[in-house]
């Protein structure tokens, strides 16, 4: 099967791949895996003031998977918590134009993205807390 | 005599529905023909694998067994046999074939079995999706590193070997964890397969049917990461 040509791009100059200490400040790991298919997704965001100023990620699985969580990366960058949450498996699919067979690599993204966020929200809450 | 009840069984009469000759509107009782102008009869989509074959529902099968009604079946429902029936029987060779050759393939291999079991079971089961492997995940991310480091280096370099030494060791670990995942499966195999044997309804029985279904699905889950990271490194290192 033939990857398009933004996958290929994606896949050969991945974006943002590394990452952030999970204890550092501001940070908000999300790590998920398809048990399908044995991929792994780690996705990280680094966030002040609302914003997400970086974003990172590690993948272990097939072109499809690597080139989704690269993208999410330059997606989130720059965007508030808030847009990042309306990031959509979809907008992934029509970006790289993904085939049907994997459409389950852009939700694997999706859920990394979502993961991620809620762990930084969970962070915060407990920074919150222990400030009170 | 109580007619709220007949209304109230439309499940039922769905059923009743499928178990009349398409042909004839004769009601069934052969398995897959109808008695009496025996046609054949669709396989119906909502028919699990295991009732398909005709084999109990357990992940240790008799696989002579599970061969042995496949080969019937597969003549029974032949496209080969159809060419000179109605369009109609055509169409239900055709499909029930396909269903019959999917149903086999899936059952035949243990790890498919298994699956396919729990998608069957798992809709009883609360959160049969536990919560990721977190340090799994951290550890084929990090072995990922390392093989791309070695990737990038210089085969004839010491740090190309001293990598490489790294990597067995790897490899030796991740292989005995797959074999302990192996034995852990087989075991929670026959404990399901005991667990129906006795057939109890109890509430006891009941959790206890939810833990196998949970642990299976995470180790056949883990499995599945761990195989990839080791077939990617096999291929790395040989």
């Amino acid at each position: 099967m033939a990857y398009s040509d933004k996958v290929v791009d994606h896949f050969n100059n991945p974006r943002n791949m590394g990452s952030f200490k999970k204890e550092e400040e501001g940070v908000g790991t999300g790590m998920v895996g398809a048990p399908e298919c044995g991929d792994v997704m780690k996705l990280q965001i680094k966030v002040q003031n609302d914003t997400i100023v970086d974003a990172k990620f590690k993948t272990f699985g097939c072109g499809s998977a690597i080139a989704s969580s690269s993208l999410a990366t330059e997606w989130l960058k720059g965007k508030t918590i808030e847009e990042a949450q309306k990031i959509k498996n979809t907008d992934i699919v029509q970006e790289l134009n993904l085939p049907p067979v994997k459409i389950h690599c852009s939700v694997l993204a999706e859920d990394a993205i979502k993961a991620a966020l809620a762990d930084y929200q969970k962070k915060a809450d407990g920074a919150l807390a222990e400030a009170k | 005599m109580d007619h709220q009840h007949t209304h109230n069984s439309s499940p039922r009469d769905l059923q009743m529905a499928r178990s009349m000759c398409w042909h004839c509107q004769s009601e069934m009782s052969g398995e897959y023909f109808c008695d009496r102008c025996v046609k054949v009869q669709p396989v119906s989509k909502e028919l699990d694998y295991f009732t398909c074959l005709g084999i109990p529902r357990r992940l240790t099968i008799d696989q002579h067994q599970l061969e042995t009604k496949f080969y019937e079946l597969s003549r029974a429902f032949h496209p080969d046999f159809y060419q000179n029936k109605s369009v109609s029987e055509q169409t239900i060779s055709l499909a029930n074939s396909a269903m019959l050759n999917t149903a086999y393939r899936t059952l035949r291999d243990p790890i498919q079995r298994a699956e396919y079991l729990l998608d069957l079971e798992a809709g009883a089961v609360k959160d049969i999706r536990t919560s990721p492997p977190a340090d799994l995940f951290e550890e084929i991310l990090e072995l990922q590193d390392t093989l791309d480091e070695y990737r990038a280096a210089d085969r004839a370099s010491s740090t190309a070997a001293t990598l490489c030494v790294k990597l067995q060791a790897e490899r030796a670990t991740l292989e005995r964890r797959q074999q302990v995942m192996e034995a852990a499966l087989q075991e929670l195999f026959a404990q399901w397969d005991a667990l129906q044997d006795r057939g109890e309804a109890t509430s006891q029985t009941r959790s206890e049917r939810d833990r196998i279904l949970k642990h299976m699905r995470d180790i056949l889950s883990n499995r599945t990461y761990v195989k990839n990271i080791v077939n990617d490194l096999v291929a790395t290192i040989s």
